[in-house]
């Protein structure tokens, strides 16, 4: 599976949190010859990196800045902030778009309430929970939708 | 009107800075999200709890929270404090201040657009160095965020400048002595007034200046 088109040497990925969601996608990235580093402050949580990952590691806070200058993130493509806080998430996102101006920056957060706000910022935001429901959706044939008939 | 502050989030500062507020004839509301917390708030007349997340747009709506002045989040943590302080703005809070605890993000936050940025982290670890190191010193106030303070120092019966005019004593460049309080009375120093033995001099610095100046004044 492809996920971010042609494959490029150069090109740097950041991932925020290596929980499933993180692990899957660095896994996929780094299988597909894309240079990924996954951002975790738990040391544990990279033993979910498949055992051919190629990618680099990185053990730290991804809300202090210094940690994030050290991560060079300011050459980083795109950065995935996937971690378990949605506040935090929004918070790396921010930091990444403003401070370092990367150009593609995906942030999932769970709640989807402050979508107003998150759209001001100029980051992508996906919600697991809207992405279910469109899943359902398809299966069930497009029964969600509005029909105003 | 009186001034609306919303404070959302926080424990022992919280009740402490609603009660001071209230003093001032500031109107105040809580949003916390500790229920238990929330019923002793309750307690105190005057201010009015919400229990609640204040990081969810439906809190802060039901709080209607575009009516208020200022709003302070001082949460733990400074992503919370971040968002929080963004949905304010975004509703519109005329000021917004957000307590944070890594100074590294001071910047970031006023660049999200944040009013005030408050170190906490900051602010307590100068006030115990200043009581480990020097317990010469009695009032610290710090002014614009810790550039620049004013002291009272009292000049030791040991002091070197005890005589000395104040021309005569080297202090560095940005270093003022304001006033003199001496016995019951206070003098606003020119230069050529001299330093006597239990003084109380009220100095004005810059922060990287402050502490040589003490040292001028104490001899050590």
């Amino acid at each position: 599976m492809r996920l971010f088109g042609d494959k490029k040497k150069d090109d740097l990925t950041i991932i925020v949190g290596c929980g499933r969601l993180g692990s899957s996608i660095a896994n996929q990235l780094s299988a597909n010859d894309v240079n990924v580093v996954v951002v975790d402050d738990n040391q544990d949580s990279f033993r979910r990196l498949s055992t051919s990952y190629g990618g680099l590691t990185f053990l730290g806070d991804a809300t202090d800045i210094d940690i994030l200058k050290e991560l060079n993130m300011a050459s980083a493509n795109q950065v995935i902030v996937v971690t378990e806080n949605d506040n935090v998430n929004i918070f790396v996102g921010q930091m990444a778009k403003v401070m370092f101006n990367v150009p593609k920056v995906i942030v999932r957060v769970y709640d989807n309430d402050r979508q107003p706000i998150y759209a001001k910022m100029g980051i992508e935001t996906i919600c697991p929970a809207e992405l279910s429901a469109e899943a359902v959706n398809i299966i069930l044939g497009g029964a969600l939708e509005c029909n105003y008939e | 009107m009186n001034k609306q502050v919303l404070i959302i989030g926080g424990k022992t500062q919280t009740k402490s800075l609603a009660e001071s507020l209230l003093i001032k004839k500031y109107e105040v509301t809580v949003i916390n999200e500790d229920y238990h917390f929330c019923k002793l708030l309750s307690e105190i007349n005057g201010i009015e709890v919400i229990h609640g997340n204040g990081g969810k747009p439906y809190v802060l709506e039901d709080a209607n929270v575009g009516e208020f002045d200022i709003a302070i989040a001082m949460n733990d943590s400074d992503a919370d404090n971040l968002i929080i302080g963004e949905l304010c703005k975004y509703y519109g809070v005329k000021k917004v201040i957000a307590v944070i605890s890594d100074p590294k993000k001071t910047d970031f936050f006023y660049r999200m657009g944040i009013d005030s940025v408050v170190c906490a982290t900051t602010a307590i670890a100068g006030i115990l160095e200043q009581q480990a190191i020097m317990d010469e010193l009695a009032t610290i106030v710090p002014i614009g965020e810790g550039r620049i303070r004013l002291t009272e120092v009292t000049v030791p019966n040991d002091s070197p400048i005890i005589g000395e005019t104040l021309a005569a004593i080297p202090f560095p460049k940005n270093v003022i002595i304001g006033c003199i309080l001496r016995e019951n009375g206070s003098i606003v120093p020119s230069g050529d007034t001299r330093i006597a033995d239990n003084d109380t001099l009220l100095l004005i610095t810059r922060k990287e200046d402050e502490g040589k100046a003490i040292k001028i004044i104490t001899g050590r």
